[in-house]
């Protein structure tokens, strides 16, 4: 019997697992879609709370691969059960009999122009959280203008939100947007940066830490009351229009630059692998555990396990957990299948 | 020709005679009770309508094409149109015909109820003279049209998707009453008639009936049982008549000459209401046509079922169809008889809403604060000033300047631009409007830029009508303060009630597809023709509620491939975002949406192209092919 | 009894007692959706004649639950029922059958 075990994703989930994986002996061929391995963490800048750079923890991870047969730019054609083997047949004509199949598709961002009232691609100055990390990382982004004096970042978009489908909380936007809003700060002194949020929720170790920053250091005003619609003036100024709820008055201000926080949604690239195993989704689209708390790693098919934000939104250091979590389980899987 | 039966009378006429007097008392005191209902000012206008010789002409046209022929059943399905056109037109015949008869053959007889009914049983024609062999072959050929019908109505019931009906109504028990009388009158007259052709005469139908049964039956013995079975028939007919659906013959005609007068619905359930209650016929086709009826629970929300409860004055069914319709105004332009469904239920729902309480002393202060539609006027055709204007108001955050800085600045020519308050959620359409203005050097002014009052249509549609005709005056002030000669909407909501209620007199109302539409025959602004394949969706307030088709059609042909949607024009479904319906939840509105895409979708266009800002919002959520407002896919092909 | 003069100033603090569980009942067999209010002020920030005089669905409904239905009223008496805060609704509240519900339930004296 071979031991090989596919795992579908390269980024930071699928790269720990293959890692374990590969450390336990087993033969990992890993798949990625993209042009390059890290996934969402290859466009980031830094990472929350302490403001680490993404580089570092990638390069961290990459440089544990060694071994792994990884292939880029290939995708999943077909995908079935051979007699408890898994025959997956790649986009480079590649056939590879698997004994388990690791599900680390991850998340697509929320595609922020579905909430037009936002003016996302609309109005020059609108760009959205990845959008912000990239010009961290470039120095480039022509929507950004030389010196913004007031910049506002929007929490939840399409998150916690039923007409976009999404009714969940995305998790990581709140600490997300409030790192941004410091080093937004940090970059353009002068800046006066507005949060809107709904609720925050700075659930982690150290973030709550994040947040007395964000108001005792960088002066960022936090404005309890979703966006509700933005305009644009004649000098190309964004009229930016919500409640503060805590003193019930509807607000507006103009903005040089808006922020919309996408959320996670469901990974359309893993969606239709599942389609082909016919694996159980949740309403929202992410996939179903075989349980809530006690086997978050397996799926409601045999071989098939799962790790990271294919099944909701995660932080990085759970997504990790999860992938170790995941290799663990493979492990009992085969060990008991012989 | 002669008379068999001396004195002209029977027995047998007995169910028929109290039958028919019984309905003539009846409508009688119904017409009385209808026009004691109706305001008196409505009484003198269809008073004086009925010298009108246009709308005279109208009504008789309407008349004989919607009662006898129903050709409005005919264009949606020929077998459908020719179900109901045999029997009523057929029967019409027959009357008419017998009458004829009387009057030449028998003229002493004129004037009796039974007797152009039974003639064939009170005269005798031994051969076939030319005169009868004429009447008896076209009463026998119109007894045959009249029986053809009857058999597809029998195979309606059977199989009602074979006639383009997926779902029929569910009769109530007068209904089966009238309906089993129906059916059977017409085979007991040819067998009646048949039977008593070899004594009366007869022609190619009933003459071969008379030689089949001589065969097995002594006709004579069943010459009197089926006469006296055909009266019953007749006369129970009428009898269950008030009470079923068939009660719609008479009121029809009724109906049209009210309609035709130009009446309005006042009261829910009387006057003018009273009459479209009673004109619906339970067809059902409004059934197929709600957009609602996607989900079976919701089948018994249907306009017909609507009617069905106000004729027995089921307040609670009646409040929670009405709460619930979309007000997408399908069913009335599927109607064949023409029932204004929406018209009643918004009716109905003043007599909750219209009482319950709102202030909206607001508008006043509106006027001079500078945030009603004309007033914040922000100059916006690149003028230096509107510059200036809107970096101030931006800095101070208020609309004080900009509206005095405006009031100045509008002049006759200009175009007043209004978009609307759910434009204000959809900027891709201000921003595309925007740059079509600029791209056709069109000097306008943007009257809610900062947003602006609603204008009235949404209170209208909930019921609360005089709130929003305070809101609808306050308005109408503003607009005609402007100056303006001609506005730009881009919402087809706004179009309604402004062409509707607002009465601006020398003030162009055009929607941004007729607007563009315009520039384009001017040659105003000039496009590519791309190679990108659209679908268009009519919103119901732009097709079905301003009658607009074709421009946006024009438009869309300019700038690329049109192409079919599987239900438009008058058919179009429902967005599900309408603003109509008061208690229809987002996940009920979800499943519309999705069957409307469905609809749009099914010949793969690229884009599904609206013309309303709440279509566009409701179907972005939903569409996984790309959705844009018209305007956008002009501005994007802007040469 | 001396009652120090305290007691002729009505206290400003909200009482909860005073929440009248028969009509939320009814408000909610009416419009269910109300239940699932987060708060968030969309339909206030988008209102259209919230933007002349103080009107808040969102508000409303914390009054109602403060028993303080005067106000509550109050703070919808305005609506034009344009349908924009249904569209901009994350929670997808049928807001304006929500706010004619109100109406009716709690004008009624």
């Amino acid at each position: 019997m071979n031991n090989n075990v596919i795992v579908i994703g390269g980024g930071p989930c699928g790269l720990e697992a293959s890692a374990q994986l590969h450390k336990m002996g087993y033969n990992v061929i890993l798949i990625e879609k993209d042009d390059h391995l890290g996934g969402h963490l290859a466009k980031w800048d830094r990472l929350f709370p302490e403001g680490i750079p993404a580089k570092e923890l990638l390069d961290q991870l990459t440089g544990n691969i060694n071994g792994v047969k990884y292939f880029l730019k290939t995708e999943v054609k077909s995908i079935n059960l051979l007699d408890k083997e898994y025959n997956v047949i790649l986009s480079n004509g590649i056939t590879i009999l698997a004994q388990a199949v690791l599900m680390a598709s991850g998340f697509d961002l929320f595609p922020a122009q579905k909430k037009e009232e936002y003016g996302y691609g609309i109005y020059d100055h609108v760009i959205t959280n990845a959008d912000l990390e990239n010009y961290f990382k470039t120095g480039k982004d022509c929507r950004i203008k030389q010196n913004p004096q007031r910049i506002g970042f929007v929490h939840c978009v399409g998150s916690r939100d039923e007409k976009a489908g999404n009714r969940y909380c995305s998790k990581v936007c709140c600490a997300t947007a409030v790192k941004q809003a410091c080093e937004v700060k940090e970059a353009f002194p002068d800046a006066q940066v507005y949060c809107f949020y709904m609720d925050l929720r700075m659930f982690g170790r150290g973030y709550e830490d994040l947040y007395l920053k964000a108001q005792r250091d960088c002066g960022v005003r936090f404005i309890r009351g979703r966006v509700s619609e933005v305009a644009e003036d004649l000098n190309k100024q964004l009229v930016v229009k919500a409640e503060d709820t805590l003193s019930g008055k509807p607000i507006k201000v103009t903005l040089d630059l808006l922020v919309l926080m996408s959320g996670m949604t469901n990974c359309s690239a893993g969606t239709r692998i599942a389609e082909m195993l016919s694996l159980k989704r949740d309403e929202d689209g992410f996939f179903t555990c075989k349980d809530t708390i006690f086997s978050l790693q397996e799926s409601d098919k045999s071989g098939v396990f799962y790790a990271g934000a294919c099944t909701g939104p995660k932080t990085l250091p759970d997504t990790l957990h999860e992938a170790r979590a995941a290799a663990l389980a493979i492990n009992n899987y085969i060990k008991n299948k012989e | 020709m002669r008379e068999r039966i001396a004195g002209g009378y029977d027995p047998f006429v007995l169910p028929f005679v109290i039958g028919m007097i019984f309905i003539f008392i009846y409508l009688f005191i119904a017409l009385i009770r209808v026009f004691r209902a109706m305001p008196g000012s409505d009484r003198k206008k269809f008073f004086l309508s009925l010298l009108n010789p246009t709308i005279m002409y109208k009504n008789i046209r309407d008349v004989i094409c919607d009662c006898l022929l129903h050709i409005k059943i005919f264009k949606r399905n020929a077998l459908l149109g020719y179900m109901h056109a045999s029997i009523a037109f057929g029967w019409f015949m027959l009357i008419v015909l017998g009458h004829i008869e009387v009057m030449l053959f028998v003229p002493q007889r004129n004037g009796t109820l039974h007797y152009p009914i039974f003639y064939r049983y009170f005269v005798a024609e031994q051969n076939a003279t030319l005169k009868g062999a004429v009447f008896f072959f076209l009463m026998d050929f119109f007894l045959l049209v009249v029986l053809s019908g009857i058999g597809l109505a029998m195979y309606k019931r059977i199989r009602s998707t074979a006639l383009g009906m997926r779902r029929t109504t569910k009769p109530c028990f007068a209904d089966r009453v009238a309906l089993w009388c129906l059916w059977s009158i017409f085979p007991l007259r040819l067998l009646a008639e048949g039977f008593t052709a070899g004594i009366s005469g007869g022609s190619f139908l009933t003459k071969p009936v008379n030689m089949l049964f001589a065969n097995f039956l002594g006709n004579d013995m069943n010459v009197l049982p089926t006469w006296w079975a055909y009266s019953t028939a007749l006369g129970l007919f009428f009898l269950a008549l008030p009470f079923s659906r068939y009660m719609h013959i008479p009121t029809e005609v009724l109906y049209i000459f009210l309609r035709n007068a130009g009446l309005k619905i006042h009261h829910p359930r009387k006057g003018l209401a009273e009459a479209e209650i009673y004109s619906c016929s339970s067809c059902g086709l409004c059934i197929d046509a709600c957009p609602m009826n996607m989900q079976k629970k919701n089948l018994k929300y249907s306009s017909v079922y609507f009617v069905r409860f106000q004729r027995r004055n089921n307040k609670k069914k009646i409040n929670e169809i009405a709460e619930k319709c979309l007000m997408c105004g399908k069913c009335v332009a599927l109607c064949p008889v023409g029932v204004d469904s929406c018209g009643l239920k918004q009716a109905q729902r003043a007599t909750v809403t219209d009482k319950l309480p709102y202030n909206y002393s607001f508008l006043a202060s509106a006027h001079h604060q500078g945030g009603g539609p004309s007033m914040p006027l922000a100059p916006v055709s690149g003028s230096a000033t509107g510059n200036e204007v809107t970096a101030n108001a931006a800095a101070h955050g208020a609309g004080n300047a900009t509206g005095n800085a405006a009031q100045s600045a509008v002049g006759k020519d200009k175009v007043l631009y209004f978009a609307g308050c759910m434009t204000h959620l959809t900027p891709a359409i201000i921003k595309s409007m925007t740059t079509i203005f600029d791209a056709a050097k069109e000097d306008y002014v943007f009257a809610d830029k900062d947003g602006g009052v609603c204008c009235g249509r949404p209170l209208m549609l909930t019921g609360k009508v005089t709130a929003a005709k305070e809101v609808i005056e306050r308005n109408r002030e503003m607009i005609q303060d402007s100056g303006c000669k001609t506005v730009v909407l881009s919402c087809p909501i706004c179009l309604k009630v402004l062409k509707e209620e607002y009465n601006l007199k020398g003030i162009t109302l055009l929607h941004h597809t007729q607007y563009i539409n315009q520039l384009i025959d001017q040659k105003r602004i000039r496009l590519n023709h791309s190679e990108e394949s659209f679908v268009y969706h009519d919103p119901c307030e732009l097709g079905r509620g301003c009658n607009i088709y074709q421009e946006p059609r024009n438009v869309l042909s300019a700038i690329g491939e049109l192409k079919k949607a599987n239900k438009e024009k008058k058919e179009s479904i429902c967005c599900g975002g309408s603003l109509g319906s008061l208690t229809l939840n987002y996940h009920d509105r979800v499943k519309i949406t999705q069957e409307s895409l469905k609809a749009l979708t099914f010949d793969n266009p690229d884009k599904v192209i609206t013309a309303c800002p709440l279509c566009l919002k409701t179907f972005s959520d939903q569409s996984t092919t790309p959705v844009a407002d018209i305007a956008q896919a002009v501005a994007g092909n802007l040469k | 009894m001396a009652t120090f003069g305290y007691s002729l100033t009505p206290s400003s603090r909200i009482d909860l007692c005073k929440f009248n569980q028969e009509k939320w009942n009814r408000l909610v067999e009416l419009e269910s959706d109300v239940l699932k209010c987060m708060a968030c002020g969309s339909c206030t920030a988008s209102c259209t004649a919230g933007k002349f005089t103080r009107t808040s669905l969102r508000s409303a409904i914390l009054y109602i639950q403060n028993g303080q239905e005067k106000q509550a009223l109050e703070l919808v008496q305005s609506c034009l029922l344009c349908g924009k805060c249904f569209m901009v609704c994350p929670r997808a509240i049928n807001t304006r059958n929500l706010l004619l519900s109100i109406n009716k339930i709690y004008s009624v004296k």
